[in-house]
């Protein structure tokens, strides 16, 4: 069995200009070297262009879900142009092997005087299917997009939501080798979206290829089976979507902890970092080496762990006990107290739930430098049965804002078990009466 | 991971085979390779498989122009009929006086606005036809030549609604077209064939600088007059040069000869006519193709 990459992708730079004036005197350049078939100088920058994507290099497998997110600019729709093939990369090398489907524009190419049977044909053809396809899959769109009454209506009659719903059910049943996605998917009401996410999850099934760009990172830790983050036109990390999106959280806060930056107050912890007498639960825990910590530091987590409620430390909850998280803040100065938070994600990063003492209207006070508050969260673990991942946090809301003293993603694993079998994420907690009716 | 890989076995759902279907697209600085095919056989590769979207592209065109428009045909009749007017009219008054033409001035003057019409139509529709997409050609990965020869369909079923007119007027002063007649559907296809290799170099010009579309309004109507249309095609020094220098001249002096006269004064001159238009839409179809993946995000 041939695992050859479906897409690869090979020191790819893409760049653009930020004049319009200088865009338009490039454009008719380029042009002309093309065709006078001089070979482009793309790898220099002329003056007013950037890197929109610099030396970017992955490949994708048959039938992997790879989820690409950033902040806004950070090249991920170039990306997505330049695997579909809109635009050609300046250096570097793009191959892609099967049929791709993109939906980088829901309707794009609708006409709005045409109606929504003419639109799909049209659409369809654009799209690459022969007129047999169309014919066999014409009710199946039709149903998809839940039309069935509006489809001799001119789509310009249509509702935002009618254009997006026919633009991805003609999409989706193009039948793509590989399905690349822009944002697409935030558009359509609920019950919509669910049918475009079984849609993807029956093409990941048969092995297609699903690229997505998105800013929901639920979707990625939830639909995908790799994640690419993508900053300032690099490549910042790659792997499984949890500590892609992890690294995204911290790379984000940190970005907006720049700004709000209270002098010196990481040089006063690392002085204070010494203060060893509050360490008492060192070895109880087997905590994840491999935690994503950050924040200012100007309050910090000391520890922290998981408690059965007569006070023994465990990483074993057995579902429906009442259980408690302790966490130990350390304040560096003279402050009130920090904002505790905790919350639970599954293996693959999905925030389960999560409370804080803010969202609680908790308010402890003032404290002096130095001064280590315990705070205690008690519960029931609703979780069903598997593994989980407890991470924590200290800081506060300042200026509409939550500013991060000490994050720690994915501090302590543990597990919850189960004496009887539930299906999904939680118990229901349901009770069953029943009768005999006859 | 195991379980996605095993379906991808040749007896997939969709009933393709995988392993031996896939296409296989190259995309570099230099261009696109698809199947290890660039250049010429994938152009024409590409037009071949998309036969049926250019049709569905012109039935789109026509469609649209007619469906919010009571008039609707009239508007293509007008302008043409108006133009002929003023000139039969100054004409007539001696204001301009135009020489003798073979067939009646109204006659001959609506045939021949006709037809560069025709050909004007085509430019500026096909110039237009990637801007006016938008985001079909922004975000929607597909052969754009389609877009542009589509873009002939409906300047040729204007030309078709004009003939009613000019059959009309041919009536009316009792011209009977001469036997050449049955040729002269191949010189409006010659027109066309020019027309798109002006249309092709235009359309990629008008993404980058929209001063394109503006300067080709003017650009066609001093070619109006450059071009024997309202006149017959002059004979004398320096004014015979519009008949040599402007490759459309020897294409309509053509039909107007085949209508009048029922067969071409200067075939030499048609011949080499016909050969600038088919090398211009070669070229031009060239200079799309190999430039659009890199223009397409100006649209």
């Amino acid at each position: 069995m041939s695992i050859d990459p479906v897409i690869s992708v090979e020191g790819v730079s893409k760049k653009f200009c930020r004049s319009l004036k200088h865009t338009m005197i490039y454009g008719a350049k380029d042009v002309t070297r093309d065709l006078l078939s001089i070979s482009q100088q793309s790898n220099a920058l002329r003056p007013d262009e950037f890197w929109a994507l610099e030396n970017i290099s992955f490949t994708v497998k048959r039938g992997e879900c790879v989820g690409l997110i950033g902040p806004n600019g950070a090249g991920k729709s170039t990306l997505l142009k330049l695997l579909n093939g809109i635009t050609l990369p300046d250096t570097g090398m793009i191959k892609v092997s099967g049929r791709v489907g993109a939906l980088l524009e829901l309707g794009a190419g609708f006409h709005p005087m045409l109606t929504g049977r003419e639109n799909i044909y049209l659409n369809a053809a654009i799209l690459g299917l022969t007129k047999e396809e169309i014919t066999d899959k014409f009710d199946a769109i039709v149903d998809f997009a839940g039309l069935e009454e509006f489809i001799d209506s001119p789509v310009k009659h249509y509702s935002s939501g009618m254009y997006v719903r026919l633009g991805f059910a003609i999409a989706v049943h193009a039948e793509p080798d590989i399905f690349l996605i822009d944002e697409a998917l935030a558009v359509g009401d609920i019950s919509f979206q669910s049918k475009c996410y079984a849609k993807l999850q029956e093409f990941s099934d048969r092995g297609v290829t699903i690229i997505v760009v998105t800013h929901n990172l639920e979707v990625v830790t939830s639909r995908c089976s790799r994640a690419v983050l993508l900053w300032k036109g690099n490549i910042l990390r790659h792997g499984t979507p949890k500590t892609v999106v992890d690294t995204y959280n911290r790379m984000t806060t940190e970005d907006r902890a720049k700004s709000h930056v209270i002098n010196g107050s990481r040089a006063k912890s690392a002085n204070s970092n010494a203060l060893g007498k509050n360490i008492e639960w060192n070895g109880l825990f087997n905590v994840n080496p491999n935690e994503e910590r950050y924040g200012s530091h100007k309050a910090e987590i000391v520890e922290a762990g998981i408690f059965t409620v007569n006070g023994a430390p465990i990483q074993v909850i057995e579902r429906n006990c009442e259980f408690l998280i302790k966490i130990k803040l350390r304040h560096n100065e003279a402050m009130p107290v920090a904002v505790a938070a905790y919350s639970i994600k599954d293996a693959k990063g999905l925030v389960l739930c999560g409370t804080n003492t803010l969202f609680q209207n908790i308010d402890m006070g003032q404290v002096d430098r130095d001064a280590v508050v315990l705070v205690v969260f008690r519960q029931i673990a609703r979780l069903n049965a598997g593994p989980y991942l407890l991470s924590l946090g200290c800081g506060t809301w300042e200026m509409g804002q939550y500013v991060v003293y000490d994050r720690r993603f994915d501090y302590l694993p543990f597990q919850v078990v189960e004496a009887s079998q539930r299906v999904g994420l939680f118990d229901p907690e349901s009770e069953i009466e029943w009768q005999q009716l006859q | 991971m195991d379980q996605t890989l095993q379906c991808a076995t040749p007896s997939d759902p969709a009933g393709r085979s995988v392993e031996a279907k896939l296409a296989e697209i190259e995309y570099s600085p230099s261009g696109v390779k698809r199947n290890g095919a660039n250049g010429w056989s994938l152009m024409v590769k590409e037009i071949a498989d998309n036969r049926r979207l250019i049709w569905l592209l012109i039935r789109r065109d026509l469609s649209v122009r007619y469906r919010q428009s009571i008039l609707g045909y009239v508007w293509a009749v007008v302008p043409p009929i108006l133009t002929v007017g003023i000139f039969a009219f100054l004409n007539a008054s001696r204001v301009i006086p135009i020489g003798n033409t073979r067939i009646p001035y109204v006659a001959f003057a609506l045939w021949g606005l006709s037809v560069w019409q025709l050909f004007a139509g085509c430019v500026s529709a096909c110039t237009a036809s990637l801007v006016s997409s938008g985001a079909l050609v922004t975000k929607v990965n597909f052969p754009r030549e389609t877009l542009v020869i589509a873009a002939l369909g409906q300047p040729l079923g204007d030309f078709c609604v004009r003939l009613l007119p000019v059959v009309a007027v041919f009536v009316w002063y009792g011209v009977t077209p001469q036997w050449g007649l049955i040729f002269v559907p191949l010189l409006v296809l010659a027109i066309m064939v020019l027309a798109l290799g002006f249309g092709f170099i235009l359309s990629i010009a008008n993404l980058v600088l929209r001063d394109t579309g503006n300067a080709l309004g003017m650009a066609l109507t001093v070619s109006m007059f450059l071009t024997p249309v309202l006149y017959p095609a002059p004979v004398r020094w320096p004014f015979f040069l519009v008949n040599v220098l402007n490759p459309l001249s020897p294409l309509v002096t053509a039909t107007q000869d085949l209508i009048a006269i029922g067969y071409i004064n200067r075939p030499e001159m048609l011949a080499a006519a016909c050969l600038f238009s088919l090398a211009l839409a070669f070229v031009g179809w060239r200079a799309f193709h190999v430039t659009i993946p890199r223009v397409a995000g100006y649209a």
